[in-house]
């Protein structure tokens, strides 16, 4: 069983219901869901177009490289446009966090910086931990004893059971 | 007599005691993680994809297949005991299964939620088995231009049944489209859209974009809306149906594997739209329809029969024609390519073995379900109580090891981190990623086969005007779509959805 488990808390359901819905309809009056995808569609298929800009759209006996990217490309910036004509009746623009995409991709990046250099033996904790700050009910030392024991988990699992040639330790054991 | 000996072919493969193992592993490792709250199939399936990286591919299939039927399992499971669906199409087992949990008999619910998927698994097992082999041959007849046509077709359905918006869903899948252009050009090696990147030449791998947009972006949703789990389950009681119950629920079983079978052919949202057609049209049938919503056995044993017989048909596409009706199975073709095998009709004929065998897999996958999880329903029940905080984590974890394991390379996991956030504003911009993901799968076969037809033609787009076949596929595509948009249609398409 994994620990922290036998003791059900109630403290890990808080409800921040109250400020999530002020800060919804804040946001809500200024910008609607489909403006904000619009925008966002059109910007895709403007940077797609322009980095295909040099890329033939025909070559000899039928289509080149750069016409399927071109084409798509004008047709997605044209639905995006419609997405923005039709915001108006789109639902509101939801609440959006900070915390959890910065710790939880801020881990992944972590852990793919360090994975080589210093091995799974330390990424995987160091993931674990940053990972951790994502939710508002981290504990400290908790999060730190279960992302050892989890780290010593996967490195039974996937290096010795499976054989992944992950690094464990190059600084240590020298794989 | 050909669909005998080649479904002794396939059980010989399947029980092969290192496949058995497989299939084993999978069913129970899917269950395990479908039954956590928050993850459903596709995520479970990204993130155990690297445990099949050392198995042959025969072996990775099967066990991921039973990942797939695990997971779905598992989500019913939780969705019978405290009212979780771990997916959408456990949504509606949740309303008449959740109910009888809170009279003490949840276990009839898993008994017979177990028992019609049994069924329904075994029906559509059959099924592949007979239409697998007609349709392989009817494909491997098909042209570039037939094939560029049936491609085109699939997407339009898959856009018209998807859930949302027709225009969002026709978004994500030309953006899933032009991802897929992403890379080095087969045919004159020129980088496209790489942004300079070398990691890229080779194009977004397909297991890097699923776990970051489902993955990673599931658990950051996940960590926006702590819900409250009522981790204070009921007796679960008896878990063998009374005679009573199989009587009054061998119609619903029985009417649920045929919904179930053919929507799950269909591409896009099928195989979820079965669930929800059986429960509607088992209210419909009933004597007294104002017992659905209050513990109806049959709304229990309808929708999870329709969703297992879903589930399985859903493979005839992908294993006939090589085109995955919906995201689950366009991992499946991930996992197929990391191992080599391109999906089509050539896997019949080049690999039988694996053919049949994943078609006999199916079905011992459903006995495997039957045996071993009725005894373990107290685990899994246990499982329930981790806390999120604790789970996200390990998941994350999973995640980052299996995506850095596919290629050894470290890149993938920045570029999972990236799609994670492009998942994050998906979801906050109410664009569904599923559609994306299919168009991705599609992508690069559509534009080799566009090209092969026009090199043939010699440049005419004349072509899939006169081919007939191709024809009829493109205008039936087109005609889908025009209908969906058309304001009449519309709103009760939205209707439909919304029941």
């Amino acid at each position: 069983m994994v620990p922290g488990a036998k003791r059900p808390r109630l403290t890990w359901i808080k409800s921040r219901a109250s400020l999530g819905r002020r800060m919804a309809a804040m946001q809500g009056r200024i910008l609607r869901q489909d403006f904000l995808g619009g925008l966002a569609v059109i910007g895709v298929a403007a940077l797609a177009y322009w980095l295909a800009r040099k890329l033939p759209a025909s070559a000899a006996g039928g289509m080149g490289p750069g016409a399927l990217p071109k084409g798509l490309a004008v047709l997605l910036g044209g639905l995006g446009i419609l997405l923005l004509l039709n915001a108006f009746k789109s639902e509101r623009l939801a609440r959006w966090s900070v915390r959890g995409p910065l710790f939880v991709l801020g881990g992944l990046i972590l852990f793919g910086v360090t994975v080589r250099p210093l091995g799974l033996a330390l990424a995987g904790p160091i993931l674990i931990a940053a990972a951790g700050f994502a939710s508002s009910e981290v504990r400290w030392r908790e999060t730190l004893i279960y992302g050892l024991a989890m780290t010593l988990f996967c490195v039974g699992l996937f290096k010795f059971a499976l054989g992944l040639p992950i690094p464990l330790a190059p600084w240590l054991v020298g794989y | 007599m050909e669909l005998l000996s080649n479904l002794a072919l396939g059980f010989a493969t399947a029980l092969s005691p290192m496949n058995l193992f497989l299939g084993f592993v999978g069913c129970l490792v899917g269950t395990l993680i479908g039954v956590l709250p928050g993850v459903g199939p596709i995520a479970t399936i990204a993130m155990l994809m690297p445990l099949t990286l050392k198995v042959d591919p025969t072996g990775a299939l099967i066990m991921l297949a039973g990942i797939y039927y695990g997971a779905q399992y598992g989500g019913s499971t939780t969705a019978i005991l405290v009212n979780m669906p771990g997916e959408v199409t456990a949504v509606v087992t949740a309303i008449d299964g959740h109910e009888m949990a809170k009279r003490g008999s949840a276990g009839r619910a898993l008994g017979i939620a177990a028992l019609g998927s049994f069924f329904a698994g075994s029906v559509a097992t059959l099924i592949i088995a007979a239409i697998g082999a007609p349709l392989t041959r009817l494909a491997l007849l098909f042209g570039p231009a037939e094939y560029f046509g049936l491609m085109v077709f699939g997407l339009g359905l898959a856009i018209v049944l998807a859930r949302g918006s027709v225009l969002k869903a026709l978004i994500m899948v030309v953006l899933g489209l032009l991802l897929s252009t992403v890379g080095t050009d087969l045919e004159t090696g020129q980088e496209r859209l790489t942004l300079g990147i070398p990691e890229l030449s080779d194009g977004v791998d397909f297991a890097v974009l699923a776990m970051g947009v489902f993955g990673i972006a599931e658990i950051l949703r996940n960590l926006e809306n702590p819900e409250s789990r009522n981790v204070a389950i009921a007796q679960i009681g008896r878990l063998l149906p009374s005679r009573e119950d199989l009587r009054r629920c061998l119609g619903p079983i029985v009417r649920a594997t045929g919904i179930g079978s053919v929507l799950g052919i269909l591409p896009g949202n099928g195989a979820v739209l079965g669930p929800f057609a059986s429960y509607a049209l088992e209210k419909k049938l009933a004597k007294d329809p104002s017992r659905f919503g209050r513990g109806a056995i049959e709304g229990v044993a309808g929708p999870e029969s329709a969703n297992n017989a879903g589930a399985q048909t859903s493979f005839i596409p992908l294993l006939t024609l090589g085109i995955p009706p919906n995201a689950v199975m366009a991992l499946m073709v991930g996992a197929m390519t990391i191992h080599g095998l391109i999906p089509g009709p050539q896997v019949m004929t080049k690999h039988p073995a694996l053919f049949w065998g994943m078609i006999a897999s199916m079905w011992i996958g459903n006995l495997l379900l039957l045996v071993i999880n009725l005894p373990l329903i107290g685990l899994w029940v246990r499982l329930l109580k981790v806390p999120y905080r604790l789970m996200f984590t390990t998941i994350l974890l999973f995640c980052a090891i299996g995506i850095y394991s596919i290629n050894n390379n470290p890149y993938d996991v920045y570029f999972t981190a990236f799609f994670g956030l492009a998942g994050y504003l998906f979801i906050k911009l109410g664009l569904e990623p599923a559609p994306m993901l299919l168009g991705f799968v599609l992508g690069r076969l559509m534009e080799e086969k566009l090209r092969q037809a026009l090199a043939l033609s010699e440049g005419s787009l004349m072509t899939f005007v006169e081919r007939p076949v191709a024809a009829a596929l493109l205008a039936v595509a087109a005609a889908v779509m025009l209908v969906a948009v058309l304001p009449a249609v519309s709103r009760s398409r939205q209707k439909a959805f919304q029941e």
